[in-house]
């Protein structure tokens, strides 16, 4: 299998997506069997891709169009890593129990977020990134309570504001450069964004992309969404979409804005984000917004060690960010079985054993308690904050340890609650036995990477070198000499083409 | 980066577009304004984009037979703008959409009763007590 074939991760479940509403008329299981396939098959494939590349990276012109003017795809570990997690996280969080209209949406959110990983055009991210949008913001209304119409108006009003910041971001760069590919673009960005109106194409873009990433000014929706949906939803949105668009942003961070400017921005408003989230979330009396809320804190801490330069703050972010995609939605998923109020939930975690075991777990993991990977990613963040030793950085790393301190006050309140020996007037019974098999399936991975820490810290290096080798994305994408293997099968009709673009960097750079 | 006073005048009229949407976006009270405001700012970014492409006197890039010999403005932006433009319109309709429901549901074209409704129901959903406990913690701190 080719590298052209990862078109075939965004295209099947696009596809799937559009079928499923038609299939649903005559039969329900059929349209769900329909989108297990597709996702199954996107993740096969870019399983299949990222075993051939062997820490090497591609380029991939869809439709043989050569990459400055064409759309590309670039594919390198990080991109693989969360375009694998997309078709994963999704089949996991499979709305279950909703109707084929519902299925379609999913796929369509799962097709747009594998593109956002993989895409290396800006103007085609903005495409992607509209198509999550309009997705979630479905996926949000379909909920029967009058309370997800609203969240979900309230959602899209702010995020569709969000989407022209972007496409205005989006204009100035082009105005400033004439390309839209990101390869392009960072070759041509040292001499044309370096200056006050780059910079404010950055904020801009920034801004546009922060409403999906939780970022600090724009994420009022997301107290509002995450409470009014299925725990599988939020889950969903919390650990996946956010995550992605985060993505997006160090993408442009790195290739088109590495500026000490533009990172001290992101340092200021993920900070903000902190204190926000995590002080909102200490007052919150009911769990999902207390999750959701700390869900805005931990993106916070995610741009904070992003904006550290180099690969030290790559590598921070990438261990924040993955260790959140894991606890949250399984976190969001214990939310939907107790539910409610946090004082309706004295000693509703007593006799059920293996739910207190995994919400100990992950709030211990949250906090950032020794043993736990929680840990580890929070230390990856303060160390590198720490080295990069700037006033602004230095601060940062003071706002994420304090943090870690409010984090603990509420989820272990939150703890004591539940595993009271009182009980509460009334005590919830639990519904939704099946969630837990998931959030089991989440506890068992935070707990095995305990034993695999250094494994993982060697390839979140590796994934951290390739995407900060500004260098080696240029050569993929546009070729430089020696470098680029032109696909033999690949020669379009036309001749004009030239069809898809493979080059393999040398595996020692990947190390 | 010196322009000629006709471009001044089509970004000052973008960038005042996208902004007066803006702020309208941020301003105003009722749901349908707020989708106007969202229509206005939409345009703003629009014709932002398009006039990247723009030169003066310049022609429609239409390669028929020979090339015209003036030149061509850049057609890269409007095919862009299009995209834009399609995906304004759908999430536009939506938000109509979504109106029209809430009005139905909740009774209010108003954004901040809206609010204030929606975290009432919130409320109401976590089977919190409703108002008036707003300072006092919902369960005891910690010693």
């Amino acid at each position: 299998m080719t590298a052209d074939a990862v078109t075939l991760a965004v295209a099947l479940p696009l596809l799937a997506g559009f079928l499923s509403p038609a299939l649903g008329r005559s039969s329900r299981t059929a349209a769900q069997w329909l989108g297990w396939a597709a996702l199954a098959a996107s993740a096969a494939v870019l399983w299949s891709v990222w075993v051939r590349l062997d820490g090497g990276t591609a380029a991939v012109a869809v439709g043989g169009f050569r990459p400055p003017l064409g759309i590309a795809f670039y594919l390198d570990g990080m991109a693989l890593l969360f375009a694998l997690a997309v078709p994963v996280v999704t089949l996991l969080f499979w709305p279950r129990a909703g109707t084929p209209q519902q299925f379609a949406l999913t796929l369509v959110l799962a097709a747009a977020a594998t593109g956002l990983a993989l895409s290396g055009d800006i103007f085609n991210l903005y495409v992607f990134y509209e198509l999550t949008a309009v997705a979630s913001f479905g996926l949000v209304a379909a909920h029967e309570a009058r309370r997800a119409q609203a969240a979900a108006l309230r959602y899209l009003l702010l995020s569709a504001a969000g989407s022209v910041l972007l496409l205005a971001g989006i204009a100035v760069v082009y105005l400033r450069t004439g390309t839209l590919n990101l390869a392009h673009l960072a070759t041509l960005a040292p001499e044309r964004l370096q200056d006050p109106v780059g910079l404010a194409a950055f904020a801009l873009m920034l801004l546009g992309l922060g409403v999906k990433a939780e970022l600090f000014p724009v994420n009022g929706w997301v107290p509002e969404v995450y409470s009014s949906v299925s725990g599988r939803l939020a889950g969903l949105l919390a650990g996946l979409v956010s995550k992605l668009a985060v993505l997006v942003v160090v993408r442009a961070l790195v290739l088109v804005f590495p500026r000490p400017e533009a990172a001290e921005l992101m340092l200021v408003l993920g900070t903000l984000g902190i204190v926000v989230g995590e002080l909102a979330a200490w007052r919150a009396r009911d769990l999902r917004r207390q999750f959701a809320f700390s869900s805005i804190g931990q993106l916070g801490i995610v741009f904070v060690a992003f904006s550290v330069p180099g690969p030290a703050g790559i590598v921070a972010g990438l261990a924040v960010a993955l260790h959140h995609l894991l606890t949250k939605p399984a976190l969001f998923l214990l939310a939907e079985r107790w539910g409610g109020a946090i004082e309706g939930l004295r000693g509703a975690g007593r006799g059920q054993w293996l739910a207190s075991t995994l919400f100990i777990l992950f709030a211990l993991s949250l906090v950032g308690v020794p043993p736990l990977p929680g840990f580890w990613a929070k230390l990856l963040t303060v160390m590198s904050l720490m080295e990069q030793g700037t006033g602004p950085a230095r601060a940062g790393a003071v706002v994420v340890m304090a943090a870690t301190v409010v984090e603990a006050a509420y989820l272990f309140r939150t703890l004591g609650v539940l595993l009271a020996r009182e009980s509460g007037a009334e005590s919830p019974q639990p519904h939704r036995g099946p969630d837990l098999a998931t959030a089991s399936l989440a506890g068992l991975i935070l707990v095995g990477s305990v034993f695999a820490l250094r494994p993982l810290g060697d390839g979140l290096k590796a994934l951290a070198a390739q995407a900060v080798d500004v260098d080696g994305y240029v050569r993929t994408v546009l070729g430089g000499p020696g470098m680029a293997v032109s696909h033999p099968a690949s020669q379009a009709p036309g001749g004009a083409g030239g069809g898809a673009r493979v080059a393999h960097v040398p595996p020692e750079i990947a190390s | 980066m010196s322009l000629p006073p006709l471009e001044i005048v089509l970004y000052a009229g973008a960038v005042s577009l996208l902004i007066i949407g803006l702020a309208g976006l941020v301003m105003s009270e009722h749901l349908v304004r707020l989708v106007l405001a969202l229509g206005v700012a939409e345009a703003g970014g629009n014709l932002l984009l398009v006039l990247t492409g723009f030169r003066q006197g310049a022609v429609a890039p239409i390669l028929l037979g020979a090339a015209p010999s003036g030149p061509m403005v850049d057609p890269i932006p409007q095919a862009l703008v299009l995209t834009a433009i399609v995906i304004g319109v759908g999430v536009q309709a939506l938000a109509l959409a979504l109106v029209l429901r809430v009005r139905r549901a909740y009774g209010t074209v108003h954004m901040s009763a809206l609010r204030a409704r929606l975290v009432e129901d919130l409320d109401e959903a976590a089977g919190l007590p409703p108002e008036g406990s707003r300072e006092a913690p919902g369960v005891e701190r910690p010693v």
